[in-house]
């Protein structure tokens, strides 16, 4: 994304008791993008949180508006531009007003403006007939929104949610991504968002950073981390499950071949020659009862195999194939399986095209 | 039984008949600790945080102490406070001895450790991400402490009356410090064991009444204000 970053951390590095959590070369959010932090658990994702809201003491550089931050002074003017929303609300003991007024009145917002601003916030959140409510008579969803209407109140340059929807139950929670979804939209707001959930960052990132033991594997749009992971690891992660491993030789104009440890092939896109990966998702590969006529398709990948086994999903069928390269998966719906009469040692042909075929020089994977 | 009648009967005449001594002492009861305690508060309170909300080396040790402190017989305290304003002691230049100064002080350093105890304890069971919550709201570190506290009011508010109840109704240390000098140092619970070892039982019951009447009313009071908009489990 273009233009100068809204938070920028360089060569930014948490040790907490004498134990490095966080290294990280270049983090930066930009202005008004929803930029997630995925990764697993124990990943480093809350305390880099926390060290860019300044919460947790770093080494390294940390640029707000392209300003540098560089004493706790510093810091302290950084949480009074942005806010913060965690797994847990942690609400002031009184009533729901009083909270969303706590961050405007703590940045000295008072009378009117005061009063307009916690208005259109829990307007916002959709809680405005909660506001006398206190703490302790809402539900978990109600708290959250309320605390969420609090950070927004402050105008707040980066809102930084840690997790914010993990103690919900499902149903709130998705009524909560919805909301927030169209909230974003509407504001020019740049989120930080921390989760482990890959549904959760689909939903509502522009921009992912794959963390993992402290360390950025990778950062990009949404849908090019989600569709091209750049290593095992976070392919793993983001559920794709086949990896095949082999190595890269030059192919057709505009393409490679990647050939397999038992000299199968595939047709990939062109990438340097060399060691490689292989990774396919399921949803990119078609399945034929038989071969389609050659020349009467764009696809270059037409493979023999067997259904080794059916695994039903909530609204498909992952089917898993065994051919001469290895094991392969294709996510069909369950129409499509009953119409194909789907079984154990059914011979299919898998179709995938090239562009389908994603490719990881081994070069680029962590030692 | 007589004699109980008795004594109160005479009690309820030093009380109502407005017994200049009698109030005297309850007033100087009170001030002393009123006293010690808003000083054992001011110090007791930020002791506790500091302990609560930083991690240093040896604040385990520091905690223990804290303990131990909440538990100390008043006697000791008062012979520690002897030992430091006696006219030899390290502080005898201060001439505090026989004081009032000197009994507020020695009931400072029973309330003290309650308070900060209490505190601590109270701090303690808050959500660790409460704090950087509070933080992350723009507090900075004086209205952080204060947002804090405005969540302990209810265990704080105990920790109050429960460091009001030591002070007021202990007797060893005030009569240490003090030397229970009657119209000068002498306050309820001294004037309570004088009276009884020189038979006066009915000046004994009067001081005894006071002080349950002050100790109940101080501590309703507080429980109101503590009571208030908290629930019941």
């Amino acid at each position: 994304m273009a233009g100068a970053p809204i938070l920028e951390a360089r060569d930014f590095v948490v040790v907490r008791n004498g134990k490095e959590l966080v290294r990280v070369e270049r983090f930066a959010v930009q202005p008004g993008e929803v930029h997630v932090l995925l990764g697993p658990n124990g990943a480093g994702k809350s305390t880099l949180l926390r060290a860019l809201n300044g919460l947790e003491e770093a080494t390294g550089q940390l640029f707000f508006d392209g300003a540098p931050l560089r004493n706790g002074g510093d810091r302290r003017r950084l949480r009074r531009r942005t806010a913060a929303v965690f797994q847990r609300p942690h609400l002031l003991s009184t009533t729901v007003r009083g909270n969303v007024e706590s961050g405007l009145r703590l940045r000295g917002v008072t009378g009117a403006e005061l009063r307009r601003r916690t208005s259109a916030s829990l307007s916002l959140l959709g809680i405005a007939d909660l506001a006398e409510r206190r703490r302790d008579g809402l539900s978990g969803g109600e708290a959250q929104r309320v605390s969420i209407a609090r950070a927004l109140a402050v105008d707040p340059a980066v809102v930084f949610f840690d997790e914010p929807l993990a103690s919900l139950d499902p149903p709130t929670r998705r009524s909560l991504t919805a909301d927030l979804q169209s909230i974003f939209a509407q504001l020019a707001t740049a989120v930080l968002w921390v989760t482990h959930d890959t549904e959760e960052a689909l939903a509502v990132a522009d921009r992912v950073t794959f963390l993992s033991g402290g360390r950025v594997l990778q950062e990009g749009p949404r849908a090019e981390v989600f569709n091209r992971p750049a290593t095992p690891e976070v392919a793993d992660y983001l559920g794709v499950d086949v990896w095949l491993e082999g190595t890269l030789e030059s192919g057709d104009v505009g393409t490679a071949r990647f050939v397999l440890a038992g000299g199968a092939s595939l047709v990939c896109p062109e990438a340097p020659p060399g060691p490689a990966f292989a990774c396919i998702h399921p949803e990119d590969v078609v399945l034929f009862l038989s071969p389609p006529r050659e020349g009467s398709t764009s696809l270059r990948n037409m493979i023999p195999a067997t259904v080794s086994e059916i695994r039903p999903q909530a609204r498909s069928r992952l089917i898993v194939l065994e051919w001469q390269g290895g094991r392969l998966q294709a996510l069909v719906t369950r129409a499509a399986c009953e119409e194909l009469d789907l079984a154990r040692h059914s011979t299919v042909y898998a179709a995938i095209k090239a562009m389908a075929v994603h490719v990881v020089p081994r070069g680029r994977l962590p030692a | 039984m007589d004699l109980i009648l008795k004594g109160l009967e005479q009690a309820f005449r030093l009380l109502f008949g407005g017994d200049r001594s009698t109030y005297e002492i309850a007033l100087r009861s009170l001030e002393v600790s009123l006293a010690a305690l808003v000083v054992s508060l001011a110090l007791g309170v930020p002791l506790g945080a500091a302990i609560a909300l930083n991690r240093f080396p040896g604040r385990r040790f520091v905690v223990a102490l804290v303990n131990t402190g909440m538990g100390v017989p008043p006697v000791v305290v008062g012979l520690v406070v002897a030992l430091f304003l006696w006219r030899s002691g390290p502080l005898g230049i201060l001439n505090l001895m026989y004081t009032v100064r000197a009994m507020i002080i020695a009931q400072v350093l029973i309330a003290l450790p309650i308070v900060a105890g209490l505190s601590l304890a109270a701090l303690q069971q808050l959500d660790t991400g409460f704090r950087l919550q509070i933080m992350a709201l723009g507090a900075g570190q004086w209205q952080t402490f204060l947002l804090l506290l405005r969540e302990i009011r209810v265990p704080l508010l105990a920790a109050v009356m429960a460091a009001f109840g030591g002070v007021i109704s202990e007797v060893g240390a005030v009569m240490i410090v003090g030397g229970n000098i009657t119209g000068q140092t002498q306050v309820l619970t001294t004037g309570i064991v004088q009276r009884t070892g020189m038979g006066d039982f009915a000046g004994a019951i009067a001081l005894s009444v006071i002080l349950i009447i002050l100790a109940f009313s101080t501590n309703y009071a507080m429980t109101i204000i503590q009571q208030r908009g908290s629930r019941t489990l």
